[in-house]
């Protein structure tokens, strides 16, 4: 997260420089100016608000949350929370909100542990694999990821036979009613969403981590193969990767949060994330403004756990160096 | 910099002048605002054959379609100065509470909580299509009943009535079912097709639509099981009277257009036998040859002779779209006018 | 890049274990290319490809007008060729003047291409309602990069400026933006914007989802020009002081043009996934390549081809990113070849 100044009182002088842009006018017509910024500002939001509440009186409707206390009526399709129908919209919204997390959650790792082989692998000596690093790369960023979730569902797990396939001596077995993982039974919505996210964050995670690599210098590479390190993955494992750590935690980060976001598409496949719970939600209340601003809400949640997660990392890596 | 801020400001002061000299009287009809836009902005689904589709030419197509036609017709004169504006179930009522579209004509069932100003805040038109809830599963799953479909999983449509009257049904049934929801229909036909879910619940008109597009319809059931009545009908805003009377009776001019025998071949020959025969009281009214009914309602006197000659009476518009000649066969039943033991009844044009 | 049969074997089979990596992947991708070839070419229908080609392209655009998008996209392809091959021309008079006019010509094809799609001046008014499929996809995308571009570094400057109030409403609605999904912001502009309207007032639907992606990708690309703005040295600015030169000659002639060639490599990422992303408008129901598409899989006719569609979708929407890149690509070197002094900006 990009850091802001938090100390305005500050004096005007120093941040300049800091900033790099030139001087500004004279402190009197700087608080003109700023004055009428504001003013404008205002003015604007004041009259955007005021639109809205002739509109709404218009409807019959003011703004209110005391919808959230009544019954939802709708079922939802997987809930990791207790939930029945005839549980509170706020309940309901809460479990969507757990629901996200989940994938979000699973995302982050699975997407990471893509991410890392397929940015590691574009440096391999071994030609082909190096080719089908940058080719997945460039497959996979170049297509929307609305089309890959679709392909994913409707496709591919949709298409899977209805009697399961046990794979990998029983840790994984597919079906088209439900994927089970180690033990863990998932629902086909939640396995595509799955599989489509982190394939897709995976592939910008690899030109993080690609770039990550590169910032450290060719040396470290021959000093750890004169240690002894002789195997490439080895000389990436313990030398290199931890090096480039530090360069590529930023990245990391932001596209982990970009992953949260993109959770959202969830809708197109069917799974109850928080987005598709708040539009139903919105759809049977009736109550546009106050469910958006509960989306809102929810999402800058989940961004400060994302970002506290990260610092948490940061601070993790710079102790042990 | 300062000059780029005086620049901003100039223009957000010019814009924020124009804001406020440009706000319109309240009072103003969504009649006159369709009026003065020349145009209608009518929101369907567009994913529902027989009701509204688009075909291969890029034209849509089908009941929901025609009654926007309709009002176009009435309204505007032209059948085809309709801005047609697909939408998913989740978002028609605010597309149409925020004035995106004047018309919803979208499969839409009529509920209480829909029409309530506590609720969505709607007015409903008259039912154009009397439907009710079915489920519809694979002939050869042996799923006769809804309680054999105990702990399996069903695929409905997000955001409809349908969603809430299988919660409803199926609880007062004691019979434990997973739903599996998607926001478009064509999303539910193909998990239902894959064998996601075993059994497949929405309007049965809807799921006769969807079964005709199979590969192999006969291979699908629809049980007997009605879960609810579905009285489908298009909807305006709610505290816009002289709109939503327009819509209203345009539809009903539809209905008592085929109630009379009038149809679009014929209007042309009625209107000029009306007009030259004084003793035909109820049919010179009702085609606007005098009476000023139109008028009232802020409309021409003719809107049943417009509307008719676009779109043709009621019973044409069901036979073109789900008539037994067309891709979604789906018997009258209820929906044919009152006389023949259906629903359809149109008050007096009085 | 000629490689001999020595130098193929050294990089595939350099040691045992390299040997068995390259011969599980050659065997594995073969299979799944043997699996798609025999789909592509056998059991595939491409039906509901080729007899909705004007969907997808056009959308509902009217059938006799169809030549003006074509006229549009044939521009486009062309000028993206000529793009691609202007570095390998022949050196001759002609060819030099043709790489002199291109960017003026990509510039010409904005107007043009609104002039063509939208009428008037002798051409037949086509309403934006009527605008579809690939066509709409282009203009989104065109409209909101071109306003998301001054208004991400209007923000840019916003949030290093040394006015509290300005710098910090900046900073809140960047990192607001950047919060949020871009769904939600898609959500708000397509369906809520009209309820902070005065009534009888309306902004055409196509004009607000170009708003939406525009004041969505600008939070972006402030991040970005700021980016680059930072990697500025300080001395730029001080030089720029010392020659006299006013504030707004700094930013405009010294500053912003550096720092935008630095974020040029950003900046074109955030095009590719702005091109993506209007992808997210189907969910919304408007009628872009991807919403025409679903509307294509409901015809009862093309029920269940939904393979055949998405692979057909997947290729379009690479084609478009992967040119856009190469583009953006040749750009970036020629910039970065005349790095020195900033020509006037």
């Amino acid at each position: 997260m990009p850091v802001s100044t938090s100390n305005p009182g500050a004096d005007h002088v120093s941040r300049r420089t800091t900033r790099n842009l030139p001087p500004g006018p004279t402190p009197w017509r700087s608080w003109l100016l700023q004055g009428l910024f504001g003013l404008l500002l205002l003015a604007l939001i004041g009259l955007l608000l005021s639109n809205l509440q002739v509109n709404l009186l218009r409807t019959g409707q003011g703004l209110g949350f005391g919808w959230l206390v009544q019954p939802a009526g709708f079922e939802l399709s997987e809930h990791w929370l207790p939930y029945l129908p005839g549980d509170s919209y706020a309940w309901a919204l809460l479990v969507g909100f757990v629901n996200s997390l989940r994938v979000v959650g699973l995302g982050l790792v699975a997407s990471t542990l893509v991410g890392v082989v397929a940015g590691s692998a574009s440096f391999s000596t071994n030609l082909l694999l190096r080719q089908l690093a940058f080719g997945y790369v460039a497959m996979v960023r170049n297509v929307p990821l609305l089309l890959q979730l679709l392909f994913w569902y409707f496709v591919v797990f949709l298409g899977l036979s209805s009697t399961p396939q046990v794979w990998l001596g029983g840790l994984l077995s597919l079906s088209n009613q439900g994927v089970e993982v180690l033990g863990q039974r998932w629902s086909v919505e939640f396995g595509a969403l799955l599989a489509g996210l982190t394939l897709f964050t995976g592939a910008y995670i690899a030109e993080v981590v690609r770039g990550g690599i590169t910032s450290v210098p060719r040396g470290q590479w021959e000093a750890a193969r004169s240690l002894g390190l002789g195997d490439n993955v080895k000389a990436l494992r313990l030398v290199v990767l931890p090096q480039a750590l530090p360069a590529i935690l930023p990245g990391l980060a932001s596209q982990y949060i970009n992953l949260a976001k993109n959770s959202t598409l969830a809708i197109a496949v069917g799974y109850a994330d928080i987005y598709a719970v708040s539009d139903t939600t919105i759809t049977q209340t009736g109550r546009a403004i106050e469910g958006f601003l509960v989306l809102l809400l929810s999402f800058l949640l989940l961004d400060l756990l994302i970002s506290g997660l990260m610092q948490l990392l940061n601070r993790m890596v710079l102790r042990r160096r | 910099m300062v000059r780029l801020l005086k620049r901003l400001a100039a223009v957000s002061l010019v814009s924020l002048l124009g804001a406020c000299a440009g706000g319109a009287p309240e009072s103003m009809s969504r009649l006159d605002t369709v009026k003065e836009r020349g145009e209608l902005q009518c929101g369907v689904s567009g994913k529902l054959p027989g009701f509204s589709f688009l075909r291969t030419d890029g034209s849509y197509d089908g009941i929901d379609v025609d009654i926007c036609r309709a009002v176009a017709a009435v309204v505007l004169g032209d059948s085809s100065a309709v801005d047609y504006r697909q939408l998913s179930a989740p978002e028609r009522f605010t597309a149409l509470r925020s004035g995106e579209i004047d018309l919803l004509s979208r499969n839409t069932t009529a509920t209480l909580s829909r029409d309530s100003e506590g609720g969505n805040g709607l007015t409903f038109a008259p039912v154009v299509f009397y439907d009710g809830q079915g489920l519809m599963v694979r002939a050869d799953s042996g799923i006769a009943t809804m309680e054999d479909l105990e702990g399996r999983t069903v695929c409905v449509g997000s955001g409809t009535t349908t969603e809430r009257n299988l919660s409803d049904a199926f609880l007062a049934a004691g019979v434990n079912y997973n739903a599996l929801k998607f926001q478009e229909k064509d999303q539910v036909a193909s998990a239902y097709l894959q064998g996601r879910c075993e059994s497949i619940t929405s309007d049965r008109s809807g799921l006769a639509s969807m079964r005709s597009g199979f590969d192999d319809p006969s291979a699908h059931r629809i049980l007997n099981a009605v879960l609810s009545k579905e009285p489908l009908a298009p909807a305006t805003v709610a505290g816009d009277p002289r709109w939503s009377d327009a819509v209203r009776w345009t539809i009903y001019g539809l209905i008592a257009a085929e109630e009379f025998g009038i149809t679009s071949a014929n209007i042309q020959a009625m209107v000029n036998a009306a007009a030259a025969d004084p003793n035909q009281a109820a049919m010179r009214r009702f085609l606007g040859v005098d009476g000023g009914l139109g008028t009232k309602l802020g409309l021409p006197d003719d809107f049943v002779v417009r509307a008719v000659s676009a779109v043709g009476n009621y019973g044409e518009i069901y036979d073109r779209h789900l008539g037994p000649g067309s891709d979604v066969p789906i018997p009258r039943d209820l929906n044919s006018g009152y006389r023949d033991g259906g629903l359809h009844y149109a008050p007096p044009f009085n | 890049m000629k490689l001999s049969i020595t130098a193929l074997r050294r990089q595939l089979f350099a040691s045992p274990l390299d040997g068995l990596i390259t011969l599980l992947l050659l065997a594995c991708s073969g299979w799944l290319l043997a699996l798609l070839g025999h789909w592509v070419l056998a059991l595939a229908n491409w039906k509901v490809v080729a007899s909705n080609l004007p969907l997808y392209l056009m959308g509902l655009y009217p059938a006799a007008a169809y030549w003006r998008p074509l006229v549009l996209m044939a521009c486009l392809v062309l000028l993206a060729v000529l793009t691609l091959l202007s570095p390998r021309l022949p050196r001759l008079a002609v060819f030099r003047w043709l790489q002199r006019l291109l960017p003026w010509l990509w510039l010409l094809a904005l107007p043009l291409g609104f002039w063509l799609l939208s009428g008037g001046l002798g051409l037949d008014p086509v309403r934006t309602r009527q605008w579809g499929g690939l066509t709409l996809t282009l203009v989104v995308t065109a409209g909101s990069a071109l306003l998301a571009l001054p208004l991400g570094v209007l923000l840019a400057l916003g949030r290093r400026s040394p006015y509290p109030l300005v710098h910090h409403s900046s900073s809140f609605y960047v990192e607001l933006i950047r919060a949020v999904p871009l769904i939600s912001v898609l959500f708000f502009g397509q369906l809520l914007i009209p309820l902070f309207l005065p009534s009888g007032w309306t902004i055409d639907r196509v004009l607000r989802a170009v708003l939406s992606f525009a004041f969505f990708a600008a939070a972006y690309v402030a991040e970005d020009v700021r980016g680059g703005l930072q990697a500025l040295p300080p001395t730029q600015r001080e030089a720029a002081h010392a020659l006299g030169l006013s504030v707004v000659q700094t930013v405009g002639l010294v500053l912003l043009p550096q720092a935008l060639r630095i974020a040029l490599p950003a900046l074109t990422n955030q095009l590719v996934g702005l091109v993506q992303n209007t992808s997210l408008l189907a969910i919304l129901g408007a009628v872009e390549l991807l919403g025409i598409s679903r509307s294509i899989l409901a015809n009862p006719q093309f029920i269940g081809r939904y393979l055949e569609v998405y692979v057909w979708l997947g290729v379009l929407y690479w084609l478009i990113c992967t040119t856009m890149t190469l583009i953006a690509r040749q750009l970036e070197a020629r910039l970065g070849a005349g790095a020195g002094s900033p020509s006037s900006g």
